[in-house]
């Protein structure tokens, strides 16, 4: 509860405290998970070792299978591991989820159809108990973040498919989480809305100095976004290769049309293709 | 003007079932009317009687109401030995006759009424031989029943004769207290139930026989005189060609169980003495005794031939063959109706060959009691189970007025008062159905355990259930008649199960993903609940609710047609189906339909008022 409700600027200090120790956000260490169905055994990870630092943009790419959204879902604590260890924010994921420690974005908008724009921004804060003016006060900034300030009375089915998912990006930031769980966010949306919503991501990330740990099957956009790409692969489900992202910032349009992008994206596609 | 748009289907589709009602008015009406019109039991029977002369000044050419075929002048019970030629009903003596009536009592006037006389004493209101006279002129009586039977409830009533005084039970009605539209009359106060409504059709009619008051129609300008015996014109009856023990009526479809019937062979009259063997008809035995020494031998209506199906020994009949066990033997002494339909007497003993067969009175068949043809049989039904619509339209309004506000059993009482018990049905079946809802989705092992028993709760009728609800409430002093509560919970009873049904599916309906955001953040059981399930169930709420509204209608009418407390709905149809008003029935059944749907536009309201995130 104190994480969360800790301002921008003491989570920026609390960040800052952490980098000086080097603690990292999340560390993963030989972490196992295996679904048993019915006489069949799913291994969908299989000795996963990663650390994300604070302030991080990690993306983890892989094809369908490949267990990203399942280490995502372990990372969450919304499913558990068959065995390994698992650090986030320096304590076990049961204790960080208790403690709100991450903001989780669905592949899906899981808006409540209920409820306004507004009111779906808010809902978190409400399960938090913040105070009532508070509430207001965050939603309508976070709203006004992700541009749909004048959409804030609407219902959810009034809106398209790309604000719907910026509306659940502002309610994942609603309660200020050092950390932002993505899975797969702009699976479902265009290219062109896609990369849009790139962009303002981006911009998002560096204006609060999130860590994101970013699931996409996308290599443009795990390139475009991440600073450092995880490239998995399936059966069994593990790790392949972290490849660091060294492009500038600020990125944009010229970024994604220059050579060091295209490279880049050549690297995770071979990378990816490498594992056949 | 796009609501209005959407209104033209729904209305044409109402159009076309008001429509359809005329035919199917038609197609489950004309059967009755059919059969109301073959049944004889309810045909007008009418009386043929002797004529009396219509006036007693002419000796000699005597003129009568009507004539017979073959009429036969009578006069102090045999046929006159004057010979006279008819034509019609004109009869012409050749000479004029000494005396042609024999005067009886003079009739009085009665108060100041110019109305009503009385002979003074009892006279006999069916006697058809009554001849009455004002001068020399003869006065017809007749009245007419309506088509309609007096129900205690109806006030309109369509007469044959289009005027004349009314009659209820012999008292004259006045005319402020009724309102005449020709043969149709509307009554301020409907005649009492089974009472002798009646329209005088002619001179006079009787009043009161035990003190033999008349009533006249037209003030007499002279003397009113009844006549103890005067020359009439009789039927005389026909040889049927080729057997002279066999006569023809004039008229066909003859009353077979007349007992007043009368026949004579010149002065003798013949009995139809329908006598039974004195011993049982038990298949064997072949000799039967008889009171009388002559007859007509018939088994089960069939005549028997004399000689050939049996000897007469006396009284004792001796049959060749056993009549069969149980068989009707009867002996007619005088003579027997062969054919009632086609109007044939069999004699027992054949007239003499210039004898004089003649009745002064029997009666037949007349016409079809409820109209000449099967359109006006349809249309006198006295209940149609189909009425024409604008037939219920005309009927609202003074269904509507029928009773008073102050009367419980007006319709807005009526139906507010079952509105109340829907909605406190409603209210209660809706509580328990959602708290059933909750805890089944909160303990399954509590759904396992009981949801099979609220589905077999279901299966039992609710007509058989309701007398043992109000029976266990009457212990407890809950009466229908003093509380909502029974309907309540008789309605309640089917308006949860639904609810339940579909508020457990709405608190199931949630998406995993949902479930898992709420665990993101870290959020407890009540808040899942609170912020999550409920509002998530609300739209399956409504939509059970709509189906619990109308099961709850169902529940309160099926209730109230339980009491005796004269309120609801429930049982005003109760009530019209007994009285047998279909009409009133239809207008109720409408009135429940709408109610039904404008409570459903009720709950749909409320959801849009709740829910209005919900995409129309």
């Amino acid at each position: 509860m104190a994480f969360a409700q800790t301002d921008h600027s003491a989570a920026q200090d609390k960040k800052t405290a952490t980098e000086s120790v080097s603690e990292p956000v999340i560390r993963v260490r030989d972490l196992n998970m295996v679904y048993r169905g019915q006489g069949t055994e799913t291994v969908a990870l299989k000795d996963a070792n990663l650390t994300v630092d604070a302030g991080e943009f990690v993306s983890l790419i892989g094809p369908s299978g490949c267990g990203k959204t399942t280490l995502l879902r372990l990372i969450a604590d919304l499913i558990q591991p068959t065995s390994g260890e698992l650090n986030v924010a320096g304590m076990s994921p049961r204790e960080a989820r208790e403690a709100r420690a991450y903001g989780y974005v669905f592949q899906a908008p899981v808006l409540y159809e209920w409820r306004t724009v507004l009111a779906n921004v808010m809902l978190p804060l409400e399960i938090m108990d913040f105070s009532r003016s508070e509430r207001r006060e965050r939603a309508a900034r976070l709203l006004n973040m992700v541009g749909l300030q004048d959409f804030h009375k609407q219902y959810p089915w009034q809106l398209s498919g790309g604000m719907q998912q910026r509306v659940s990006i502002a309610r994942a930031l609603a309660f200020d989480p050092g950390l932002l769980l993505m899975d797969e966010p702009f699976g479902a949306l265009d290219e062109i809305t896609r990369e849009t919503m790139n962009d303002e991501l981006l911009n998002i990330w560096q204006d609060t100095k999130k860590t994101v740990v970013f699931v996409t099957h996308s290599i443009a956009e795990a390139v475009f976004l991440s600073s450092r790409i995880v490239v998995m692969t399936p059966r069994p489900g593990k790790i392949e290769r972290i490849i660091p992202v060294d492009l500038s910032y600020p990125r944009n349009q010229e970024t994604r049309e220059s050579r060091e992008f295209f490279e880049l994206t050549t690297e995770v596609r071979e990378a990816l293709r490498g594992m056949h | 003007m796009s609501k209005l748009r959407q209104a033209v289907p729904v209305l044409a589709v109402l159009g076309i079932f008001i429509l359809l009602g005329y035919p199917l008015a038609l197609v489950f009406g004309l059967p009755l009317a059919w059969r109301d019109m073959q049944d004889l039991r309810k045909w007008e029977k009418e009386t043929v009687t002797a004529q009396p002369l219509a006036d007693v000044s002419d000796r000699q050419t005597l003129r009568f109401d009507e004539g017979f075929e073959s009429g036969v002048l009578v006069y102090q019970g045999e046929p006159l030995a004057a010979t006279y030629t008819q034509d019609g009903a004109t009869v012409m003596l050749e000479t004029p006759l000494e005396t042609v009536v024999m005067w009886g009592a003079t009739l009085t006037p009665v108060g100041a009424s110019e109305h009503v006389y009385t002979v003074g004493e009892a006279v006999d209101a069916e006697d058809p031989f009554r001849a009455v006279y004002v001068g020399d002129r003869l006065m017809r009586e007749g009245s007419s029943p309506p088509l309609q039977l007096p129900d205690g409830q109806r006030t309109d009533f369509t007469f044959r004769s289009p005027d004349g005084p009314i009659l209820v039970d012999d008292a004259l009605i006045p005319r402020d207290a009724y309102q005449t539209d020709g043969a149709n009359v509307i009554f301020a106060d409907a005649p009492p139930f089974g009472s002798n409504v009646r329209r005088i059709t002619g001179d006079y009619a009787v009043l009161d026989a035990s003190d033999g008051s008349f009533y006249v129609v037209t003030p007499p300008q002279a003397e009113i005189r009844l006549a103890a015996d005067v020359i009439r014109l009789a039927e005389q009856l026909q040889p049927v060609s080729g057997d002279p023990h066999r006569y023809r009526f004039g008229r066909e479809k003859v009353f077979d169980n007349d007992r007043e019937r009368l026949l004579y062979v010149n002065d003798m009259p013949l009995v139809d003495q329908n006598e039974r063997p004195a011993e049982r008809v038990d298949g064997e035995r072949r000799e039967f005794l008889f009171p009388s020494e002559r007859g007509i031998v018939t088994i089960d209506s069939v005549v028997m031939a004399e000689g050939q199906s049996y000897t007469r020994d006396g009284t004792l009949v001796r049959f060749v063959d056993p009549p069969v066990r149980n068989a009707r033997v009867r002996q007619h002494t005088d003579y027997y109706l062969t054919n009632p339909d086609a109007g044939t007497v069999l004699l027992a003993e054949p007239p003499a060959s210039d004898a004089v067969v003649w009745t002064s009175r029997y009666t037949v068949y007349g016409e079809p009691g409820c109209g000449p043809n099967v359109m006006a049989c349809f249309l006198a039904l006295p209940q149609h189970p189909v009425p024409f619509p604008h037939w219920i339209a005309a009927s609202a309004v003074p269904f509507v007025q029928k009773f008073p506000l102050a009367d419980e059993r007006n319709i807005v009482r009526a139906t507010l008062y079952t509105t109340l018990g829907t909605l406190a049905a409603l209210g209660l079946g809706g509580a328990i159905g959602i708290l059933l809802a909750i805890a089944f989705v909160l303990f399954r092992p509590l759904e396992r355990a009981l949801l099979p028993w609220v589905v077999a709760s279901q299966t039992v009728p609710i007509i058989a259930l309701v007398p043992v609800l109000l029976l266990i409430l009457g212990n407890f002093g809950i009466t229908i008649q003093t509380s909502l509560l029974p309907t309540a919970i008789i309605g309640a009873y089917i308006a949860f199960f639904p609810v339940v049904v579909g508020t457990v599916k709405g608190l199931r309906s949630v998406d995993p993903l949902s479930l898992d955001l709420m665990k993101t953040y870290a959020a407890s059981q009540l808040q899942v609940f609170v912020k999550v399930r409920f509002p998530a169930a609300v739209p399956f709420f409504f939509t059970s609710l709509k189906l619990g509204v109308a099961a709850a209608l169902v529940g309160a009418l099926v209730a109230e047609t339980e009491s005796n407390n004269r309120r609801g709905l429930g049982f005003a149809i109760i009530g019209q189906v007994q009285s047998g008003n279909v009409a009133d029935v239809w207008i109720l059944l409408i009135i429940s339909a709408l109610l039904g749907i404008g409570l459903v536009a009720l709950v749909d309201l409320a959801q849009r008022v709740i829910a209005p995130w919900e995409r129309t």
